[in-house]
């Protein structure tokens, strides 16, 4: 059994994309190119309804991004997952597409540092606005700079 | 010579206290006691729950660990109105920010609490790189509650010490938010 969104985005990205599983209920696929991210979104909006989950792969230097979609009618969910390399940690925003994806990305933003271009509002959602660092990062040390820092100093 | 004159100027100005001067502080001394007496009566709290101590918080007011017949009112949870600051729960380094200003809304004298192990040296979480690992860090605490959580009873006994230290003027700072 393969999957009609599958079929779809392979025509449709012109065969730019690595198929995992294609069994129509947990589809993974690869994007090779993470320029490609936005229409390949366009695409599933036909067939999945909301991004329920983005999560993010430190493969030191690397990031392997994951996107998940699901729909309300059945079980299928989708698997989207690019990989973006040390030269910029940026990439287009879906949260045209899916606005779920919005809180996602300050989320993957504020956590990873990743850049997401196009997005309406890029701040920080869990750490204070002026925190330093990006604490889930592999490379993020808990210094006594870190432990110390309580933002007081900020007049507000 | 200037060193002399100006030590001399010093020599100049010193007095001791005359008669009325220390009528006067005994006086304030006086009065401050008295006032004193009263405040340990009636400590009002806001109530700063954050996270799981603020539960035991919760069953320090409530029918079987009765608060309020020591003077302890949970009314209104208003700082403008409140003596008294149970900080209960982690504070995170984005919470710090909120919980001094819930801090500098409260006309002096105030007193603090700080219940449990997250507030005394960040329990848990002390090696975290988002929480304040022990309050005494952004602000002067007069009592701790060790426990995680405490029990409802220690709490009670917090504001027995407490009611000790202020009855017995040994509380003596006004704004005492350090950092
Ligand atoms: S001291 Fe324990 S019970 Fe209290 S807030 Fe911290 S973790 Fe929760």
């Amino acid at each position: 059994m393969t999957s009609e969104l599958v079929e779809k985005l392979k025509s449709g990205l012109k065969g730019n994309i690595t198929v995992i599983s294609d069994d129509g209920v947990n589809d993974v696929v690869v994007l090779s190119d993470k320029k490609l991210i936005k229409s390949a979104a366009e695409l599933i909006k036909g067939t999945h309804d909301i991004l329920f989950m983005l999560t993010i792969v430190d493969r030191n230097p690397n990031f392997e991004l994951n996107y998940l979609f699901s729909n309300y009618r059945n079980k299928n969910i989708i698997i989207l997952r690019v990989n973006i390399t040390q030269d910029d940690y940026k990439i287009d925003t879906v949260s045209k597409v899916f606005p779920s994806a919005d809180w996602e990305e300050r989320e993957a933003y504020d956590l990873f540092g990743i850049e997401f271009k196009g997005h309406p509002d890029l701040r920080r959602i869990l750490l204070p606005e002026d925190w330093p660092g990006h604490p889930l990062r592999k490379d993020f040390e808990v210094t006594d700079d870190v432990r110390n820092w309580t933002g007081l100093d900020l007049k507000f | 010579m200037n060193l002399e004159s100006e030590e001399k100027n010093a020599a100049d100005e010193f007095s001791y206290p005359g008669l009325g001067d220390v009528i006067f502080m005994k006086a304030e001394k006086f009065i401050e006691t008295v006032l004193n007496w009263g405040r340990g009566w009636s400590l009002w709290p806001v109530t700063f729950g954050t996270s799981c101590c603020a539960i035991e918080m919760m069953t320090f007011g409530a029918t079987k660990v009765d608060a309020d017949r020591m003077g302890v009112l949970f009314v209104g949870d208003s700082p403008r109105q409140s003596d008294l600051i149970l900080v209960s729960g982690t504070i995170t380094k984005k919470m710090a920010r909120r919980l001094i200003n819930v801090y500098e809304q409260m006309p002096s004298p105030k007193y603090v609490v700080a219940v449990g192990a997250c507030n005394i040296s960040g329990g848990l979480y002390h090696d975290s790189y988002n929480t304040i690992a022990g309050i005494d860090r952004i602000m002067q605490v007069d009592v701790h509650i060790p426990g995680c959580p405490p029990r409802p009873e220690q709490f009670q006994d917090a504001v027995k010490v407490l009611r000790e230290l202020i009855q017995k003027n040994k509380i003596e700072r006004y704004d005492k938010r350090t950092s």
